[in-house]
């Protein structure tokens, strides 16, 4: 992985390999889910194995594929705390779609539309209305949420069938398919961030919005396409969702935004914007699949997760502000 | 500076003013709509029970109002009830005297809102991404500490606090006029409060003519808490059940209250008379829609729609001042 | 930066006309939605029984939006469409305490002759009733009981035992009344299914003596999570004989576990929850049968139970006659029980839709 997608001055060139990776916004991360999966294998009985691992990056999936645009979204300055009820109003339509016989092409297509309406009013709200993204997200946390117990009256979807599953429960060469969907789905964003112009003005607005319009980059363009994919992601996310599950309930989703969010700042993403990578995103939603696993191999009772959850993005976000106040001294 | 000398003049005085005349009739046009809808509404039993609910979130709203004004935000103030009731309700069962537990509880409020201000000052970190994490860490102690487990054991004595009545009148609804008195006393005739619009506006600016940014931010999020700990006692002696989900979601409530008040969320305006009066619309709204039968999923979704609608207006009536 | 002219003040006019446009939309929808019919509320002319008017029975379900308090629900209308009477259904989006408790005073506050709640929390709500009762309001509770003293009727879908005992018999006859088990609960608090796990751990000493709870996990009413921790217990401990899920998401979780493990057929499963929700599993046959009182059949009832407290005719012992369910049981003089928890099999799946 080469430093395309981040905005760390130009010196890094002429350093060294390991001094290079040391600079990269994911790093910590990294260096840190390397440490707990050592820990966690002496520790934990049951932790190191093959279909352990696999269940975890299974677990990890939906909020992988999320985090992976809602990384976009924050590294162009703005936030995204709807992606739960989202989730939710998505899984119910493709849920319904696919219990109808849509199949699954017309399952994915129902979900993504949905998303995509749902990510476009966020993007029109933020850049057009211009009212600011944590007030619009988190109206819509609610709104969407509302949407979804008045359009189904509180009914659950039960009994997806199969050929609608593929996505959630199906296996390619004994790997299973969600895993390479949350893999292709990295290179995918990954190209998309180094050769394409939104890839790249997403990291310039978010880097500093006044000189990136005043070099005339469309940034409330780019801003509001960073939205409307966050609604797309999270329709696949969906199918994937109602692939595992087999049904969606109406609190399908809930809670769901903290852990993205979660996903992209422990990563390494600056909450600031303009610096973090598409590594940062999945390493993220990895390092949490593998904390919450940690924590039930280990005993821990569920109702710490959202304390621990909570610690992890505070000590994220003062690592990225120490980090930063390093770098500019060393600059 | 032009601008400065201007808004601080007969121009955003005027707004202001007309501003909270238009909430006004909102809330007078609420109001008759919902005793058209139902005829119990306008009734002074009602009313004045109706008071009962506001109280806990208007007690926050106070405390947001001076935080938004400086352009920040807390989303933890939910949590941070759902902490301070469990602090409460465990230490009481654990052998703490009630009395030195509700102490403890409300410190525990204000350690919440230090917390907040530390590391929004310290680290020189958004606001919002603090308190997104705290929102988070807040529950998770709650329901850790707690072990999602209940305590209702409480003598009688302690339901004062939540369901004492002086007359007609709900004690809380004192505690709150009493509050609002403070709160707009030092928000409008002392330095501190024009230290805190000064941030709002510009904090470089504020801290180039001496203003303690450091210190003025840590004390309005220190006071948030302190006033969050305040409510946490009322809601917990109301509902007489201390537990890990209280006040959930109730972050949503109170910001909707403040921006709805005319505060803006980039900073520098605001008032507690429009925080009052965005706190009553709200309240006159949930209760009107529970009392008219309008069923209780439509209210998450109005609710929503409200917040970004108030937001909106607010940043759209904004422009022209500049 | 703006001077102020004629034009300005226009414009400033222009907008605040606006705005309170605006602010009207957002209450007249409010209003638009009330005046539409709601299900069996007869909202508008609430409040007030009156000599000659029909009762009002307000009555609260933990929470709304969750299909089976939908189908209880559908038995309240039943009822109520049956007894003449006004009846208003209504909770919170969300299993909160403190929202039921601003229900409840607010029913109080319209004067409904008589509420009923299924509650979060016993005691949280016990002031908000024993206030409704003394305003001399009818009060009582279903499906969940708040504080004996703050209401004066529970209507019991089940007792613990008979659910306890009924869940054991249906797995013994699968593994043969041995081995090793595991318990999906929704919390490790909730008192409901503790008192269950316990009455089903006192039948298995008591009849099954080689059958044993190993262990009990929180499924937290979340679908995905009790998928999870079952596979997970399940990878780890292949010998286990079966999985019992005790709440209507905890099953379905359970369910799939198994069947995505391919393990169906060697790991039983039972428990509780809805015909609609374990159809597809009963299909396939991960699962044989399954248990749960009918929740219209206890909507239904409930409001029988409410309606016979107003009129003043609710038996202290023997039975009650309930309309379609004929006479229930007297449990105590404030207790009545709904009956035994229905059996769900393959054969009669399909008579049920909730």
């Amino acid at each position: 992985m080469s430093g395309a997608s981040t905005t760390t001055t130009a010196t890094e060139h002429s350093d060294g390999p390991l001094k290079r990776f040391l600079t990269r916004p994911e790093a910590p991360a990294l260096i840190f889910l390397a440490a707990l999966v050592v820990v966690l294998s002496v520790v934990a009985d049951g932790f190191l194995g093959a279909s352990n691992f696999e269940g975890i990056l299974s677990q990890v999936v939906v909020i992988g594929i999320i985090a992976l645009a809602v990384n976009q979204v924050v590294l162009s300055g703005e936030i995204d705390i709807s992606t739960g009820s989202m989730l939710g109003l998505c899984a119910m339509a493709s849920g319904t779609v696919a219990v109808a016989g849509g199949g699954l092409l017309f399952t994915l297509l129902a979900g993504v539309a949905v998303g995509a309406l749902a990510g476009a009013v966020n993007g029109f709200l933020v850049t057009v209305a211009r009212i600011p993204a944590i007030i619009v997200t988190l109206g819509m946390l609610y709104a969407l949420r509302g949407v979804l117990l008045l359009v189904t009256g509180g009914t659950w979807v039960t009994g997806v069938p199969a050929e609608a599953r593929v996505l959630g429960i199906g296996s390619v060469f004994g790997v299973s398919l969600p895993i390479i969907v949350l893999f292709a789905l990295f290179i995918v964003m990954e190209l998309v961030n180094r050769h394409s112009d939104w890839g790249r003005n997403v990291l310039a607005v978010g880097g500093n919005r006044r000189a990136a319009m005043l070099a005339g980059l469309p940034s409330r363009r780019v801003r509001f396409w960073a939205f409307v994919l966050v609604g797309a992601a999270v329709g696949i996310a969906s199918v994937i969702y109602i692939g595992r599950a087999g049904s969606v309930q109406t609190n399908a989703g809930t809670g769901l935004e903290l852990q993205v969010i979660a996903a992209v700042v422990i990563g390494g993403t600056s909450i600031a914007g303009g610096r973090g990578s598409t590594l940062a995103a999945l390493t993220g939603a990895v390092l949490i699949g593998v904390i919450l696993n940690g924590m039930v191999l280990l005993g821990i009772p569920g109702v710490w997760q959202d304390a621990v959850l909570g610690a992890l993005i505070l000590l994220a976000v003062s690592t990225d502000v120490l980090r930063r106040k390093l770098l500019g001294d060393k600059a | 500076m032009s601008q400065y000398t201007e808004t601080s003049r007969g121009f955003l005085s005027r707004i202001k003013f007309s501003r909270e005349l238009v909430l006004l009739g909102v809330l007078i046009v609420i109001v008759i709509a919902m005793s058209l809808l139902s005829p119990v509404f306008l009734t002074l039993g009602n009313l004045l029970n109706t008071s009962r609910y506001f109280v806990e979130i208007g007690l926050i709203s106070l405390g947001m109002t001076l935080i938004i004004i400086t352009a920040g935000i807390d989303l933890s103030v939910g949590s941070n009830m759902a902490l301070v009731s469990v602090v409460v309700g465990f230490s009481f069962l654990g052998g703490v005297p009630l009395p030195l537990a509700i102490v403890l509880g409300v410190v525990a409020g204000l350690a919440a809102g230090v917390f907040n201000g530390l590391f929004v000052t310290m680290l020189d970190l958004h606001p919002l991404v603090v308190t997104l994490g705290t929102f988070a860490m807040f529950r998770g102690l709650a329901y850790g500490f707690s072990d999602a487990d209940a305590v209702s054991s409480f003598p009688a004595w302690f339901a004062y606090f939540g369901q004492a009545y002086f007359g007609p009148i709900p004690g809380q609804l004192i505690v709150f006029v009493i509050a609002v008195a403070v709160v707009w006393l030092i928000l409008s005739r002392t330095r501190f409060g024009r230290y805190v619009y000064a941030i709002g506006h510009n904090e470089e600016a504020a801290r180039f003519s001496g203003v303690p940014v450091e210190r003025v931010k840590l004390a309005i999020y220190a006071g948030t808490g302190l006033l969050v700990g305040l409510a946490s006692v009322i809601y917990i002696s109301r509902v007489s059940t201390a537990r890990g989900d209280a006040g959930l979601g109730l972050e949503l409530d109170v910001i909707a209250a403040v921006v709805l008040g005319g505060a803006s969320i980039y900073g520098g305006k605001g008032t507690i008379a429009g925080t009052v009066l965005g706190v009553l619309i709200i309240a006159t709204l949930r209760n009107g829609l529970l009392l008219a039968g309008v069923p209780s999923t439509w209210q998450l979704f109005l609710l929503g729609v409200l917040l970004l609608v108030a937001v909106f207006l607010n940043e759209f009536f904004r422009k022209e001042e500049g | 930066m703006s001077i102020e002219g004629k034009g300005e003040t226009m414009l400033k006019t222009l907008r605040m006309t606006l705005a309170v446009f605006l602010a009207l939309a957002v209450a007249g929808c409010g209003a638009g939605v009330g005046e539409a019919p709601d299900e069996g509320g007869g909202e508008g002319e609430q409040g007030g029984s009156g000599e000659g008017g029909a009762n009002s029975i307000c009555m609260m379900p933990k929470l709304v939006g969750i299909p089976y308090f939908n189908a209880a629900e559908e038995g309240a209308n039943e009822a109520a469409e049956e007894l003449g009477v006004d009846l208003t259904y209504d909770g919170p989006t969300e299993a909160l305490a403190a929202e039921q408790v601003r229900r409840i005073e607010q029913f109080t506050q319209q004067q409904c002759d008589a509420i009923s709640v299924a509650a979060n929390d016993p005691d949280a709500l016990a002031p908000a009733m024993t206030q409704a009762g003394e305003a001399g309001t009818a009060t009582s509770a279903w499906d969940a009981d708040v504080a004996e003293d703050s209401r004066e009727v529970f209507v019991n879908q089940a007792t613990f035992e008979a659910i306890g005992q009924t869940l054991v018999d249906i797995m013994a006859e699968q593994t043969g009344g041995e081995g090793e088990f595991l318990v999906v609960t929704g919390s490790l608090t909730a008192p409901n299914q503790n008192s269950w796990i316990e009455e089903m751990e006192a039948h298995m000493e008591a009849e099954y003596p080689d059958m044993s709870i190993a262990e009990i996990l929180p499924g937290e009413e979340d679908l995905q999570l009790g998928i999870d921790v079952t596979t997970d217990y399940l990878r780890a401990n292949p010998d286990t004989a079966g999985v019992f899920g005790i709440t209507t998401v905890a099953l379905p979780g359970a369910a799939e576990a198994v069947q995505q493990l391919g393990r169906e057929g060697e790991v039983a499963v039972t428990g509780l929850s809805t015909p609609n929700e374990m159809r597809p599993y009963v299909e396939s046959g991960t699962v044989e049968e399954f248990a749960l009182w009918n929740p219209v059949d206890l909507g239904y009832l409930a409001v029988h139970v409410a309606n016979a407290q107003v009129e003043g005719n609710l038996p202290d012992s023997g039975t009650f006659e309930a309309g379609r369910l004929g006479e229930v049981e007297m449990l105590a003089e404030d207790e009545v029980l709904l009956g035994p928890p229905d059996v769900y099999s393959s054969e009669n799946i399909d008579d049920f839709d909730f």
